[in-house]
């Protein structure tokens, strides 16, 4: 995975890392970089850091540091030696590049009437390796096929950051959009248009507007688009019947969703939450659930062994008298809920 | 005989020296001219097409006369030819290789390689202020080549072939 990110890295900070043993580079996900400060490697959901001669350690003292000058080459590599056309992207405090790969940065900023503006003297950055993981849905569409209507049924799926959930949604849409359903019994159906709101540029990575990840040969993606504003321009001009959307939160996004959901439309949904409790604590994700717009939600947790997934129906939780009540957990409601377990290896191709 | 040929010859070559430091005297303003308006033309795709940088110096160097127009593609070549380079780095060594080619003064050279270590790397009202600032000292230098053009051209248009007579007077 180095590999495919190596090309924003200045050439001291690429010979460094080009030390790590090769499975390892094949499994980096993060690379956190502070200006002045030890540098900061993930991978399997690990950090360790990074010594001068490129072995790994959990405790940070003898660390390299990358330089200032080294902060600003890679500044600008990321921003195509270009900050001033990147103001939209400061003010969201990230920046995709081409690939779908996600850089945080952090450092001081700049407000004007209150809101920021955006981020000047960049002191930190977290690159995050985007995966396209083929198959990484499999053993979790089974469990979403809507068979009466030949589609999925609109899902929420939660997990805190880094679990894996962009690389989910972007499989279920290339497997919607190909019509490859995982099971025999769907094994006739078509493939569905799909629409994608990728506000982030993580799900398809597009870069001048074209998909860099295989999304499926059906689908249509609204990209650096504000989620709810999209879903409703997609609604309208490519009438798709699968819409899929990262990371909702705004109440601006549940009301799009109920839009949609009205016009019969499937919404695959992400939001950071720790899990169905955490989910139900935010009242925008709460309303939805208790609306109905979701028949299901999942989880997703990453363990040492691979992503496991669990599965709960919507109306279970909107039903329940305890729904009301934030603090009472779902799984206080075990004969309302049917849980399934699914398991991936977290290395899988 | 011999001779001359030989005094034909110095007098030849004293006119054609003088011609061309004076031609150096023509050159600066006009250079200095282009330069301010391709640095015009780098503030519009920076300010108005947030155009990324390298590609708005390709534009930009598209549009400028040579000498000029190759410190330009230089800059932005050299930021992916070599990997070690910050933008900065390959600015001024653009500049450098390519400024013996101009007939432009350590004055302007030092104004354009202030400008480069700060292209690039903050938001756009910072840049179009550096740029404004770059060109506001370009114009002064431009209006000090004038008076030197005014001054300098036509002296050494007539020197070099008074010196070449000189020199011929003495041998004969």
């Amino acid at each position: 995975m180095l590999a495919r990110v190596a090309h924003l890295l200045p050439l001291e900070l690429k010979t460094l890392l080009e030390r790590l043993p090769e499975p390892m580079q094949e499994q980096l996900e993060e690379i956190r970089i502070r200006e002045g400060r030890p540098l900061e490697i993930g991978f399997r959901g690990q950090s360790r850091f990074m010594m001068n001669d490129g072995s790994l350690r959990q405790a940070a003292d003898g660390a390299y540091k990358p330089s200032a000058d080294t902060c600003r080459k890679l500044l600008e590599r990321i921003t195509n030696y270009s900050l001033y056309a990147m103001e939209e992207e400061l003010k969201r405090g990230f920046i995709t590049v081409s690939g779908g790969h996600r850089i945080g940065l952090a450092g001081r900023t700049i407000l004007d009437g209150g809101s920021v503006r955006g981020i000047r003297d960049i002191g930190a950055f977290n690159i995050r390796v985007a995966r396209e993981v083929i198959g990484a849905s499999a053993h979790l569409m089974p469990k979403l096929i809507d068979r009466t209507r030949k589609t999925l049924h609109s899902t929420l799926i939660l997990a805190p950051p880094q679990q894996g959930k962009t690389t989910l949604v972007r499989d279920i849409a290339r497997s919607v959009s190909y019509g490859l359903w995982p099971t025999i019994e769907a094994s006739g159906w078509q493939g569905r248009k799909v629409g994608i709101v990728d506000e982030r540029s993580e799900i398809a990575a597009c870069v001048r507007g074209i998909p860099t990840f295989d999304v499926g040969p059906r689908t249509d993606v609204m990209d650096a688009c504000p989620k709810a504003e999209g879903m409703m321009m997609l609604v309208r001009s490519m009438s798709p019947e699968v819409l899929i959307i990262d990371e909702i939160g705004r109440p601006e996004d549940g009301e799009a969703i109920r839009e949609a959901s009205h016009a019969g439309i499937s919404v695959v949904a992400t939001a950071h939450a720790y899990d169905l409790r955490d989910a139900r604590g935010r009242p925008v994700l709460l309303k939805l659930l208790e609306e109905g717009a979701f028949t299901y939600v999942v989880e997703l947790k990453r363990t040492e062994q691979g992503v496991m997934h669990r599965v709960v129906p919507a109306e279970a939780i909107s039903d329940s008298p305890a729904s009301r009540e934030t603090s009472a957990a779902p799984r206080s409601l075990p004969s309302a809920v049917h849980a399934w377990m699914g398991r991936r290896r977290a290395d899988d191709p | 005989m011999i001779k001359l040929i030989g005094a034909a010859l110095i007098l030849f070559a004293g006119t054609i020296i003088g011609f061309q430091q004076a031609a150096r005297f023509a050159d600066r303003p006009r250079q200095l001219r282009q330069l301010a308006h391709a640095l015009q033309r780098l503030e519009t795709e920076i300010g108005y097409g947030h155009t990324p940088l390298p590609e708005a110096l390709e534009r930009t160097a598209s549009a400028t006369p040579e000498p000029l127009a190759a410190i330009f593609r230089r800059a932005a070549a050299g930021v992916w030819e070599t990997e070690s380079f910050s933008f900065r780095d390959s600015w001024e060594q653009a500049i450098k290789q390519q400024w013996d080619m101009t007939a432009m003064k350590k004055n302007e050279q030092s104004v354009l390689i202030r400008l480069g270590s700060t292209l690039g790397i903050s938001d756009k009202e910072d840049q179009l202020k550096h740029i404004h600032l770059a060109l506001l000292q370009l114009k002064s230098e431009e209006d000090a080549a004038r008076e030197d053009q005014g001054r300098y051209e036509k002296m050494w248009k007539s020197l070099g072939l008074l010196i070449a007579v000189l020199v011929v007077i003495l041998m004969v």
